[in-house]
This record gives structure tokens, C-alpha cells and sequence, in this order.
């Protein structure tokens, strides 16, 4: 039954499909103006995986389209390839590699400047097109006489003509593109996709290789767009040169908004709204030249009002209905926690658990010392953050570093897992370097950080959460595993139970992020990190915000991880640090200034020099 | 190997272009810089500059007359726009920014195709700027010449404004950290407001300048624009005088590449950002951190 | 009445609930510290007075007219002035053009002569651009900013952090004349020492609530509490 519902959509669409020249010609959609629609609609199926599902918004879908196109229209009209089928083939792959290229610089950066830059290769195409290339495309003219696919062999080769024989072709490469879209939606790589729109940083600080996978998204948008141009020279037997102009590119965003974004059906929908104003306006008098005008107006009361499209509308609607209570309890719970201050295990006895994670050991792992800092610095101009500071972290225990303000604990911290890199010095686990190998590396190497401020993925649920951090170093860091569902990997959802289990949030799994009280985040914080099944775990500050319940919990949660594995904590709370740490680094002023067991270091004259100096000494240091 | 009269005059088309594109650029950087929105309806906006110059130029006989109102004009919907959309944009994302000022662009191009018909319309050379001027190495339209020099003018006075008032400190200032400005006092939302404006009067200038020498049809700023992406991406985001430089550079690349073979013109000025950007992604002048 | 009331606010930042019914108030011609840990809402509550966060519930007043909710401008237009945490010079602007920006609105400003006697060095440097200053520099600038607008109350969050010792002094020396003078300041500082050298009162802050009011020398009679709440081992 539940396996039966997951399917819904795709029978709803396959309906809409089948009815749809029925129900939608006496509303002025005639056949032809539906298979239009249908072209538009699987460009947006790859657009709406780059900018609904992951965040991108392209201005540069254009060149992808135009360059499936025209490859397709010349290969078939200059009579090099005879089958349109293989013609269609070679412009979707042609597309896909041009995707490659314009993606490879793409994703380098993010936000605006990725939208110019895809705007600019998009100008770019469209004049290589219009001139370079004019001998091949035909310039302003584009290519006529492109030939409509044929089904079958010889004499019995059934062409496939205008109408509703080009309908049902179109019907039914758009059901398959949406079929193979929604698999790649519900797949690990579409989870991880969803991630990197919430929270780009910390899935590279779990593992994921992020870049790759902006490109993997891209590339697919760019292979959904090759194939929507190839087939639309085929469809109305013509290639026009306008299939590369940075309109269509405008109206490919326009419609996936006007639909709705990240529903994968919205550019679609969009699709029909823009072209049936268009069309059935134009028939107005006094009309024919305001569609676009109305269209325009209504598109900026969208983006202002209504983010979610129409579709986005439905399924926020439908979804409101269906979980609205839940979420109302869910909010509720947060709302007792927080006016009580205390946290659900507070009063309960505190149980010891075990931490059993898989992927226990590392290969390397045999040596005493898991992780060591070699005469690490770094510099920001003339500031000496951190000034040639060693020591070494011995497997299995809990470290801890301490000092006031401003001695570089943070800064320290960052270059143990390689999030920023020194500027001079080394760190190694198990022996082996891990400087320069940049965060998503050293996480699948096996270092782990939780955060001084969360990093969680805010609208994804807690299990999501925790899944997007499981499956990072049991998948690796990039793997195209497009077609199984994300919750299909038995190690990584027994993972997820366990760490539930220990977060104590077995109740809170379905409940966005969001939603959750403080101390919940901060353990959902702890517990991503952990979720990796890390070899050294890198705890920044984890007690801070927390009530003395709350930290109490936390300190025993610590002790548990560390019977596992090794753990390195910065904290404030130095009556919890020298509860917990079996060894303690102090910083000062950038420099080592005490290393040592918790005894050594409390008795240590300098130590409280630093801390306890500007409090006896009255004159200002 | 083209010869050095087509060499030299196609660098003084460059000039000509580059200035052009210095000030629609600046517009768009300082708008940027300032308030964070990369502004998409600024080829839209450059449409509505020519056509102001076309209808300013119906009701007065006087080029001068017909900028100066059309400036005020350009004023009032900067001003217009502001007020009514773009200020409840700050605190949106940035793909927000660009979907709202993309609608923008829809709606102001309809507007002039409603009011104009989608044909080109054709304005004339002012009275003062016909003919050709002979330069002793070579003879080159006077209005062109004029108009580099005007352009340099206004981009001088924006400059000054910039760096030599209370307002354009404010602006300065406004680009680094708009919350500090607020700290000391200064209503940074007000600030906003004059440099959206002011945005939209030189982008709506290089409109009104340009007219006569093109065709004015609607759509005619949509290459403008994507032109000026590629200067403030190669001067850097929010940086007037890589506005400057970065378009008289994209200038100069276009004209001179179509002295050797024109179909790579446009063609070589991309390809030249996408260098860029893997060698010195922050720009010319740029400093990495904002957007 | 109170020159300035900060009367049981709370303040969120992002997801955290960050001040919980904070209350201080500053007497006119006071100098009053605010310390505590790292996250304990310190720089919270300045940000809060000065505009820049909205307390979600509370008051804040300052003459008894409540300022929560306008924007820092307008706070800012009363008298109030944050020098921030990371200085905030602006890199592009010189010395002298950061002066003028904050002398800009201010009714009552200083001339810049006034400036340069309490901060010679900055006239040394008045045509460098804010960027090529050193720490010191920098913050002897943004301390200048608030001074230049002639602020009735300044809020000095962590003045000394970062700083070579004989610069901390410097400024400090600056710092004692200003409360001699009866300039009313807050001071946030984790140096603890510099910070009570020129304050009158002192509000002990962990984890966003006020857990100790008192002058400095009673916080030097309560090392139980400087220990829990300045984090010091013993």
C-alpha cells in the first residue's frame, strides 16, 4: 500500500497526459500547442533538478537547448546520420558535454555569480551559433527541413506526423524524462542535491564532494535540454536560430516560477499557462500585444507573494492537510521544552550507551597517536593567530584545548580537519598528512566536526539530516547512484536508528529541523557528526547555550562517543573540560602555552597566570 | 592582417562602445555594491532611456532639452521602482533580487512594445553632432566623437559625486558595510534609494545617448546587459573604476576582434570572462568576500 | 530615571535564544562592564541596545522614552554609539573620510583637531585608507568615530582584543580620561583587568542572564563567582 502511494504522482501524470488532448482542446490548448508544452516541460524537468532541487538558478539553459538542437538538425538534414533516433542521441550527449564545459566554470562560484556566468556562456553560444558556426547552423535562418522520427524499418517505417501521432511521441518521452527525474530526486544524489541547496558548507564538512555534484546537476539539465531541442526541430520540422537567445532562457525561468519550483511539474504547468495566454490572447483584440504584459505582472506578483507557483501552492496545501497536526504537535513539544528550560533527559537517569558504529577502524589505524599537529600556523596579515603550536592526540581519548579568548583555539581547530589551511605546519592522522586535502577529504578520511553554531539542513527532517551525514562515507565522496531511492541502504539506515537512539530524539525523526529546541539542535549538531562514523570527532564549543541539565547529559553522551572514539573538544565550561579530558592543550596568545594531563596543567603556574593574571594584578596588563 | 586606418578606426569604435558600456556598467555596479541586487531589468531600462529620447524629441526640437527631461523622467522611475518593489527585496535571497527585477524588465519592455509597437524606431543625429570630423589620420563621425566625450563627462561627474560629496561617501561606505553606516547615523535605507535611482538615470542616459546611433526597438538593451555582466565581472563586483576600465576593455575587445573577423567579436569577449574567472575570479579592482 | 534602562529583554539570534529577561541600566557619567564567558550575551545585548537586533520582547529606554525597535540610525541620532567588536572601519575611506561619515548626522560634532589631541596618531595617518592601519590603528579610529559624533553614550565591545600590551595601555590611559570626564560608556572586555581599571559597576553575564551586579571591588571579593563566571580554573 505505502509502496502503492509513492507511485501516485507518476499515475496522476500519466492521467494528465492521456486526457489532456481530450479535456484541453475546447479550452483553446490544440494539439500541437500541448506538444509545445511538452517540450518546454522536459527542459524544466532538468532545470527544475538545478534550480528547484538544488538551489542554481541558470540563466544560460538556452545554449543547451539550441546546441541539442542544432546538432541533431544538422546531422539529420546534412544527411550524415540517417536515423533521427541516433541524431536525437548524439545532441542530447553533445548538449550533455557542452554542459560539462560551461558547468566546469559554473560551479566555481555560487549565487550571482553563477547566474551571469551561465548568462554569459548562454550569449556566447547564441553567437558562435550566429556566426562562427553559420555555414553548419545557418546562421540567422537556422535549419529547415528537419526530418520527424520514424518508428520501425524499410517500406513498414511508420513516420510519425504532426497532430496527435507527434503528441502521443512527446507524451511519451516526457513520462519517461519524469520517471527517471523523480528516481534521480528520491536518490541519494538527489538527497545530497536537496542538502547542498539548504546548507552547502556542511556537506562538504561531511564528506560529499559538492562541486561534483552541482556539476552532476547541471550536466542533467543540460541533457534534458539537448533532448527538448533535438526534438523540437523534428516537431515542427524547422530549427530556429532563437532557440539559442537568452528569452528562452528567460522563459524557461519565468515558467518553472509560474508553476512552481522544486515539483518537477511546475515548469510544465508554467509552460501551458504562458503559451495558452499567448496563444488565446493574441485572438483578443486590443489584447494581442498585452499577454506578455499580463504575464509579466502576474510573474513579479509571484516572486513578491506566492513563492511556491502553482503547483508548489497544491502540494504545500495538500501537505499542510496531511501533516498539519503533527507539525502542530511537533511545535508544541518545542515550545514545553524551551518554557521549562530543561530538556526531555534531564530528569530521566542517565543510561550508559554504547556507541558501536560501522565503519569502526581505519585502515591506517594501528598507531598510538591518532591525531598530531606539527608547528601549525597561520597568519592573517600580521596577526599570529596560531604560531607554531604542536601536540599530539593520543587514540581513544578525549583531548581537550582550552584558553581565553582570542588564543586561536577556533582557528586551530579549523586546520585539524582542514577547513582552512595553515600557513605553515602539518597535520596528520594515523601518520599520514591531511593538510591540503581540503574538509571533504579529511571528513572521509575519517575526521568529523560539530559546530560552535549549528550547521543543520533547517527544512529537512531529523532522520534526512542524519542520512545526508550517514551516507557520506559509505557511499564516498561522489558516487552516481541516480537510480536506487536514498532510504534504500540497509548499513546507513541501522546507522541512523542508532544514532536516533542516542540523540534521544526517536520521536523528533520526522520533524524538520527547524522545529527543534535549542538543546535538540545542538545534539542534532553532535549527532551529524557522529553520524559519519568518525575516527576523530572535533566538538567546537558543543555545551555552549545549554542548561545545566542539558550540559550534564551532554558530558555523559561525550564519554560514551569516546569509548569509541577519539574526541577533541574546545569549551568554555573548564569545570566540564576538567570533568572530562584526559589531556588538555592551553593556548595563549596564539602559542602552546601548557600540554599535559588535567593535573599537570591545573597546577600549572603559567596556566593560571593567563587566566587568572588580569584578575589579581589591578594595573592593565 | 587588417590595415592601421581600419585598425585605428575600429579603436575609436571601441571608445565609443566602451564608454557606452562604462557608464551603463556603472550603474549597474553601484546598484549592486550597494544594495546587493544584481539588477536584471537594466537592459529593459536602457530600452526605456531610447525611448524617452524618442518621444522627449517628438515635444521639443532640442536634443539637450529632450536628455535633461528625460532624465528627470528616469529619476522619478527609479525613485517609483525603489518605493514600490525593489526595497522589500533587501533581506531576500539573491535569486529573488534577480527573479523580481527580471519580471521588471518583462513588464517595462511590454510597456514600450504596447505603447510602441514592436518595429524600430529611428531617432535623429542632434543638429550639432552631423557629419564627419577629420582627425588629419583619419575621418570619423562627429556625434560619435561627441559622444565620447560626453560619456567621459558624465562618468567625471559620477565620479566626483562619488568621491568628492557627503552622498557619494555615504555610497562609498554603503558598498563596504552597510550596517556600520547605519551605526553612525545615517539613514541607509534613504542612501539606497538615491543610488537605485541614480542607477537608473546613467543606465537610462547611455540609452538616451546612444538612440541615435542604433536602432531603438524594444528589446534592443537584452545584449546591453549581457555585456555589462561580462564588464563587472572582469572590474569586479561593486567597483566603479572596474566599471571603467572593465568596459572600455570589453569595448575595445569587440571592435578590435571584428577588425580581424567580426563573427568572433562577441564571441571573444566571453571567452575572455570565462578566462578570468578561473585566474582572477574576483575581478580587476574586485576584493573576494561580497556576493 | 536612568540615563539608559535595558528592561527584561530577549533577544534570538538565528535559532538561539540568546538573552533571557536581561535587565541593566546605566546611570548618567557611569562607566559600566559587562562580563562573562564567550556566548554568555555580551555583544548581544550592545547589538540590542543599538538597534542592529530587535529584542523579541522587552524594553529598552533611554531618558525614560523607550528606543526598542527603531533602527540603529535613529538610536544612533539620540546619542547612542556602538563601537563594534570588529571595528568596522571602513578599508576603502581614509582616516579623515571615516571621521567625516560619522561626523556626518551628528548636531554636536568635534573638529577634527579635537580628535587628533586625543589621537595623535591618527593625524599622522588621516590621508591612509582605513584598510592599511594596524589593529591598534583601527581601533583607535573606531573609538574616534563615536567620540567625533560627541555620543552621550558609547558602547565599547571588547576595545582591547588583539592588541599589543603597550597599545592596550594607551588606549586604556584614553579610556580612563573619557570616564573622568564623565562620558557614560559601556565596556564589554574579556580583559578583565583593563576593563575594571575605568569602571564603575560591573554586571556579570552567563548564558543570558545577569548573574552578578557590583562594583569591581566587589567582584574581586567574590572570587566564587569571578571563577564561575569569567571561566578562571583554580
Amino acid at each position: 500500500m505505502k509502496r502503492a502511494i509513492r507511485y501516485v504522482p507518476e499515475g496522476l501524470v500519466l492521467l494528465t497526459l492521456v486526457l489532456a488532448p481530450l479535456a484541453l482542446n475546447p479550452l483553446g490548448f490544440s494539439t500541437d500547442l500541448l506538444t509545445r508544452v511538452l517540450n518546454w516541460g522536459l527542459i524544466g524537468l532538468g532545470f527544475d533538478i538545478l534550480f528547484g532541487l538544488t538551489g542554481l538558478l541558470s540563466f544560460g539553459q538556452a545554449a543547451f537547448y539550441g546546441v541539442g538542437g542544432f546538432v541533431t538538425a544538422y546531422l539529420l538534414v546534412s544527411g550524415a546520420v540517417g536515423s533521427v533516433w541516433l541524431a536525437l542521441l548524439a545532441g542530447t550527449t553533445s548538449a550533455g558535454v557542452f554542459g560539462l564545459v560551461v558547468g566546469w566554470f559554473a560551479v566555481r562560484r555560487i549565487g550571482i555569480y553563477f547566474t551571469m556566468i551561465t548568462l554569459a556562456f548562454g550569449q556566447m553560444a547564441y553567437f558562435i551559433e550566429n556566426s562562427p558556426l553559420s555555414d553548419y547552423t545557418g546562421g540567422e535562418n537556422g535549419i529547415p527541413g528537419v526530418p520527424a522520427p520514424t518508428l520501425g524499418f524499410g517500406a513498414d517505417a511508420f513516420r510519425i506526423s504532426a497532430g496527435l501521432p507527434m503528441y502521443v511521441l512527446f507524451a511519451v518521452i516526457f513520462f519517461l524524462g519524469y520517471v527517471l527525474a523523480r528516481r534521480i530526486v528520491r536518490s541519494p544524489v538527489g538527497a545530497i542535491l536537496l542538502a547542498i541547496k539548504e546548507n552547502t558548507g556542511r556537506v562538504a564538512m561531511l564528506g560529499h564532494d559538492v562541486r561534483a555534484y552541482k556539476l552532476t546537476a547541471f550536466v542533467i539539465a543540460a541533457l534534458y535540454a539537448g533532448l527538448a531541442g533535438g526534438l523540437l526541430g523534428s516537431f515542427q520540422s524547422y530549427m530556429p536560430p532563437d532557440a539559442f537567445s537568452l528569452e528562452t532562457s528567460g522563459q524557461l525561468v519565468v515558467q518553472t516560477i509560474v508553476g512552481g519550483a522544486g515539483t518537477l511539474i511546475g515548469p510544465l504547468v508554467g509552460a501551458a499557462v504562458w503559451l495558452w495566454l499567448r496563444d488565446n490572447l493574441q485572438l483578443i483584440p486590443g489584447l494581442a500585444m498585452l499577454w506578455k504584459l499580463v504575464l509579466g505582472i502576474a510573474f513579479i506578483v509571484l516572486v513578491i507573494g506566492l513563492r511556491r507557483g502553482v503547483c508548489g501552492e497544491i502540494v504545500h496545501w495538500w501537505s499542510e492537510r496531511r501533516n498539519q497536526a503533527a507539525l502542530r504537535a511537533a511545535e508544541a513539544r518545542t515550545e514545553a521544552i524551551e518554557a521549562h528550560n530543561i530538556d526531555a533527559v534531564a530528569g530521566e537517569e542517565l543510561r550508559r550507551r554504547d556507541v558501536a558504529l560501522s565503519l569502526a577502524e581505519p585502515a591506517t589505524g594501528d598507531g598510538e597517536v591518532a591525531l598530531e599537529a606539527r608547528s601549525l600556523a597561520r597568519y592573517y596579515g600580521g596577526l599570529r593567530a596560531v604560531d607554531g603550536v604542536s601536540f599530539k592526540v593520543r587514540r581513544g581519548s578525549i583531548h581537550a584545548v582550552i584558553g581565553p579568548n582570542g588564543a586561536g583555539k577556533s582557528t586551530l581547530f579549523k586546520m585539524l580537519l582542514d577547513e582552512i589551511s595553515p600557513s605553515s605546519g602539518e597535520v596528520l592522522l594515523f601518520g599520514e598528512r591531511l593538510t591540503g586535502v581540503g574538509v571533504s577529504r579529511a571528513a572521509q578520511r575519517g575526521v568529523a566536526k560539530s559546530n560552535q553554531l549549528n550547521q543543520l539542513f533547517p527544512n529537512l527532517s531529523v532522520r534526512d539530516n542524519l542520512r545526508i551525514a550517514a551516507l557520506a562515507r559509505g557511499r564516498g565522496p561522489l558516487r552516481f547512484d541516480l537510480l536506487r531511492p536514498a532510504d534504500s541502504l540497509p548499513d546507513v539506515e541501522a546507522q541512523i536508528a542508532v544514532i536516533l537512539d542516542q540523540l534521544d530524539l526517536v520521536e523528533r525523526a520526522d520533524t524538520p529541523a527547524h522545529v527543534l529546541a535549542y538543546g535538540e539542535k545542538r545534539r542534532l549538531e553532535i549527532g551529524m557528526a557522529l553520524a559519519t562514523s568518525p575516527n576523530v570527532l572535533l566538538l567546537d564549543e558543543p555545551l555552549a547555550g545549554m542548561s545545566p541539565a542539558e550540559r550534564a547529559a551532554t558530558c555523559a553522551f561525550i564519554r560514551d562517543i569516546a569509548r569509541a572514539r577519539t574526541v577533541v573538544i574546545v569549551e568554555h565550561d573548564l569545570d566540564a573540560i576538567f570533568g572530562l579530558a584526559e589531556r588538555i592543550t592551553v593556548l595563549y596568545e596564539g602559542r602552546l602555552l601548557a600540554d599535559g594531563t588535567a593535573d599537570e596543567v591545573r597546577r600549572d603556574p603559567a596556566v593560571q597566570e593567563a587566566y587568572l593574571g588580569g584578575l589579581h594584578a589591578h594595573e592593565p596588563a | 592582417m587588417p590595415s592601421w586606418p581600419v585598425l585605428i578606426s575600429q579603436a575609436f569604435n571601441g571608445l565609443a562602445l566602451g564608454s557606452l558600456l562604462a557608464l551603463v556598467s556603472s550603474g549597474l555596479t553601484i546598484i549592486l555594491g550597494t544594495l546587493g541586487v544584481l539588477n536584471f531589468a537594466h537592459g529593459a531600462l536602457f530600452a526605456v532611456g531610447a525611448y524617452t529620447a524618442f518621444v522627449m524629441l517628438q515635444y521639443t526640437s532640442s536634443f539637450v532639452l529632450a536628455i535633461v527631461v528625460g532624465c528627470g523622467f528616469m529619476l522619478v522611475l527609479g525613485f517609483v521602482l525603489e518605493r514600490v518593489i525593489i526595497r522589500y527585496f533587501y533581506d531576500r535571497p539573491h535569486e529573488d533580487q534577480i527573479l523580481v527585477t527580471y519580471g521588471i524588465g518583462i513588464v517595462l519592455v511590454e510597456c514600450i512594445r504596447a505603447g510602441f509597437g514592436g518595429n524600430a524606431q529611428r531617432v535623429p543625429v542632434p543638429s550639432w553632432g552631423q557629419g564627419a570630423t577629420q582627425l588629419g589620420f583619419l575621418i570619423y563621425p562627429t556625434y560619435r566623437l561627441q559622444l565620447i566625450a560626453i560619456i567621459a563627462g558624465l562618468l567625471l561627474a559620477l565620479y566626483l559625486v562619488l568621491y568628492r560629496t557627503s552622498m557619494g561617501l555615504v555610497v562609498r561606505a554603503g558598498i563596504e558595510n552597510p550596517v556600520m553606516v547605519g551605526i553612525l547615523g545615517i539613514n541607509v535605507r534613504r542612501a539606497f534609494l538615491l543610488v537605485f535611482a541614480i542607477g537608473i538615470v546613467a543606465v537610462g542616459l547611455a540609452g538616451m545617448l546612444y538612440a541615435p546611433v542604433v536602432a531603438v526597438a524594444p528589446d534592443m538593451g537584452a545584449n546591453f546587459m549581457a555585456q555589462s555582466f561580462v564588464v563587472i565581472v572582469l572590474g569586479g563586483l561593486g567597483s566603479f573604476p572596474g566599471a571603467i576600465v572593465g568596459g572600455l576593455i570589453a569595448g575595445e575587445i569587440i571592435s578590435l576582434t571584428s577588425a580581424f573577423n567580426s563573427s568572433y567579436s562577441e564571441v571573444m569577449l566571453y571567452a575572455l570572462m570565462a578566462l578570468l574567472l578561473v585566474l582572477r575570479p574576483q575581478g580587476l579592482f574586485g576584493t573576494e568576500g561580497r556576493a | 530615571m536612568s540615563l539608559l534602562e535595558v528592561d527584561r529583554i530577549n533577544t534570538l539570534y538565528g535559532d538561539s535564544h540568546v538573552l533571557f529577561d536581561l535587565s541593566i541600566r546605566v546611570e548618567q557619567g557611569e562607566v559600566v562592564a559587562l562580563l562573562g564567558r564567550n556566548g554568555a550575551g555580551k555583544t548581544t545585548t550592545l547589538r540590542s541596545i543599538m538597534g542592529v537586533l530587535s529584542p523579541r520582547d522587552g524594553a529598552i529606554r533611554l531618558d525614560g522614552k523607550p528606543i526598542g525597535g527603531l533602527p540603529p540610525s535613529a538610536i544612533a541620532a539620540k546619542g547612542v554609539q556602538l563601537v563594534p567588536e570588529e571595528r568596522a572601519i571602513f578599508g576603502g575611506l581614509t582616516v579623515e573620510e571615516n571621521l567625516r561619515i560619522a561626523a556626518l548626522t551628528a548636531p554636536k560634532a568635534w573638529t577634527f583637531d579635537r580628535i587628533y589631541e586625543v589621537f595623535p596618531r591618527l593625524k599622522e595617518r588621516r590621508k591612509s585608507a582605513g584598510r592599511s592601519l594596524s589593529g591598534g590603528e583601527q581601533q583607535m579610529l573606531a573609538i574616534a568615530r563615536a567620540l567625533i559624533r560627541d555620543a552621550r553614550i558609547i558602547l565599547l565591545d571588547e576595545p582591547f582584543e588583539g592588541l599589543a600590551p603597550l597599545i592596550v595601555r594607551d588606549l586604556v590611559a584614553v579610556a580612563r580620561d573619557l570616564a573622568a570626564e564623565g562620558r557614560t560608556m559601556i565596556v564589554v572586555e574579556q580583559n578583565v583587568a583593563a576593563a575594571l581599571s575605568f569602571a564603575n559597576r560591573v554586571y556579570g553575564l552567563n548564558n543570558g542572564h545577569v548573574v552578578f551586579e557590583g562594583t569591581p571591588a566587589d567582584l574581586t571579593a567574590n572570587p566564587g563567582m569571578a571563577r564561575d563566571f569569567l571561566g578562571v580554573a583554580s
